[in-house]
């Protein structure tokens, strides 16, 4: 619990911490207002009608999640790296070691911490998500009615825990990438790579890549909305979101294993 | 040879190797409770090694280890709660300040007071930059903390690896305080350093390694004992006539310094000076400095075969 408590600390003030959640509001906040503009001033009535789909809310909570479990996905794996990068890199993982710390304990102590920083980081996205596409609305002149639609706001819950769900496996995947490099900048690079390649393999390989940790956490979320996501996969023959599920805690805790076993055998050297 | 019950920190036939490069070759260390143990050796020579064993950051190959009278294997790592350590350079979270960073240190392993960060902070001389980021320190303000930090569970075993490195004079001073303080209260001090002349006054015993193995380990002042030397200082021109003088005094006499002026090391005990300035003034030879004392960098660099460098640094004393 004190590693936890602690890991926590250090996230909140963590520069990291802000910059992801500042890279997911700003990206989100460029689209709906972008969308916006576009509606108000487009002379093509089907792109209009597009944009102004976006900004419309209930389709704007679709463009909001499909956003944040998408573009967020990728963020979540930068994030988990540079956590668990940094720990090695910088030497911190040394002095707990030193001080007779369980280096089980630490990793996973070190990852709960992560697990409610990505919820508080999708919240607050989501949050300041809505808020923007209420500006967005109000720009494109649109109806803002929509906001309390009663059977969009009874499926948010699950799906917000779902896509919770999904993108804590990305960041275990991101972590795990990044304990096996040692390094932050090598898990980050790893992680990027890994998340574009699934993408890209699925198009030579969708019947193995839809078991693959982006594509199954993509499918997880499937709201319909959500499409290939950022890392694409669009071309990946998706699993039933529920079968998506367990492949996501089968990856995240594999993820964990993997972390963990690593840095149970390390010679830390560094 | 202590005995084995009051050992602090006992090693044997340690080994370790990195690939194929072996950098411990069965190392026997025996460091005795409630002193000041000062583990030398050239770089490369295994010291930082040792630490990492000592502390769990690597597993040896073959050999053992006790702790605090106590066998320290993989999975022993509860024997770390009476230990302290620095291990190579300090590391810290960049966007912490100290004393946040302290506190995240002490979330890990042995339980830790309440006011203890405090207390460290103001030990070390850091209590009113506490609130900075650890990004803003200087080396030294990096170092002064890692010695909080390892002091935060009250160890009784202390292990620091080149504490001296990056202090200013009188954060070197304050830090041999300290550690003085600290063995003075019955705790053990593990110093590994390559400053000889920092060892030689905070050491009450030495151990010195070389290639993986230890190659000397006693009291200092037992190893000091063979170690006197006079040295001369007198004009180049002289260097001859004062040699001739001290014919006979010392097995050897070395010659060092290429300026006006020359540095004539002469291996005989300090207690020996006055005979050797009478020596001096017998021939009409008047030196310009006169030093005696104890040296521990001959024995060092005889033990660790840094015999090509030994010139070099004795030219590097009489400049």
């Amino acid at each position: 619990m004190r590693i936890f408590v602690s890991g926590l600390r250090k996230l909140v003030g963590r520069p990291a911490s802000f910059v992801s959640v500042g890279l997911l509001v700003g990206l989100l906040g460029l689209i709906i207002i972008a969308s916006a503009t576009v509606a108000q001033r487009s002379e093509s009535p089907n792109a209009g009608a597009r944009a102004l789909a976006l900004v419309t809310f209930p389709g704007a909570y679709d463009l909001i999640l499909s956003f944040m479990l998408g573009f967020g996905g990728l963020v979540a794996v930068i994030y988990g790296a540079a956590i668990a990068g940094s720990e090695w890199g910088w030497g911190t993982l040394k002095n707990a070691v030193a001080r007779g710390e369980s280096r089980t304990r630490y990793v996973l102590g070190t990852f709960a911490a992560i697990v409610v920083m990505v919820a508080a980081g999708l919240a607050l996205t989501f949050v300041l998500g809505v808020g923007i596409a209420l500006v967005g609305a109000s720009l494109a002149g649109v109806s803002t009615a929509g906001l309390t639609d009663a059977d969009t706001l009874a499926r948010l819950p699950a799906l917000a825990a779902r896509g919770w769900f999904s993108v804590v496996e990305q960041a275990a995947l991101g972590f795990a990438i990044a304990t096996l490099a040692r390094s932050q900048l090598a898990g980050i690079g790893a992680g990027i790579a890994f998340y574009f390649g699934e993408g890209f393999a699925s198009i030579f390989l969708p019947d193995i890549i839809k078991y693959m940790p982006f594509s199954v956490a993509r499918a997880a979320v499937d709201t319909g909305a959500t499409g290939g996501g950022i890392g694409g996969g669009g071309l990946t023959q998706a699993l039933a979101p529920d079968t998506a599920l367990l492949l996501v805690a089968a990856w995240l805790v594999g993820s964990l294993v993997v972390a963990v076993g690593f840095t149970e055998r390390a010679e830390i050297t560094g | 040879m202590t005995s084995p019950g009051t050992l602090a920190v006992a090693t044997r036939g340690l080994r370790k190797s990195y690939g194929s490069r072996l950098a411990l070759d069965g190392l026997d260390l025996s460091v005795p409770s409630g002193v000041v143990y000062g583990f030398l050796g050239p770089n490369g020579a295994g010291k930082t090694t040792t630490m990492r064993l000592l502390t769990g950051l690597l597993h040896p190959d073959a050999g053992s280890i006790e702790l605090l009278g106590q066998p320290f294997r993989r999975g022993d790592r509860r024997r770390l709660f009476e230990v302290g350590a620095l291990v190579e350079s300090p590391s810290f979270y960049p966007y912490l300040s100290g004393r946040q960073n302290l506190r995240a240190l002490a979330a890990a392993g042995a339980s830790v007071s309440a006011g203890r960060i405090d207390e460290l902070l103001e030990l070390v001389g850091l209590r009113e930059r506490a609130k900075d980021k650890v990004s803003g320190y200087s080396l030294g303000m990096k170092q002064r903390l890692g010695i909080a930090g390892a002091l935060l569970s009250d160890p009784k075993l202390l292990l620091l690896d080149e504490p001296a490195n990056g202090l200013d004079p009188a954060g070197i001073v304050a830090m041999r305080e300290t550690l003085r303080r600290l063995a003075a209260a019955g705790k053990t001090v593990f110093v590994s350093s390559h400053l000889l002349a920092e060892v030689q006054v905070l050491a009450d015993v030495i151990g010195i390694i070389a290639a993986g193995r230890l190659v000397r380990e006693g009291s200092l002042e037992a190893l000091l004992t063979d170690q006197g030397v006079v040295r001369v200082r007198v004009g180049r021109e002289q260097a001859d006539a004062t040699r001739a003088a001290l014919d006979g005094i010392a097995p050897e006499i070395a010659v060092a310094g290429g300026g006006v002026e020359v540095w004539l090391t002469v291996h005989v005990e300090p207690s020996r000076a006055a005979e050797v300035n009478r020596r001096l003034a017998e021939a009409g030879i008047y030196a310009s400095g006169l030093e005696a004392g104890t040296d521990l960098e001959p024995l060092f660099l005889e033990l660790t075969g840094g015999g090509a460098s030994a010139e070099g640094t004795m030219q590097g004393i009489a400049r």
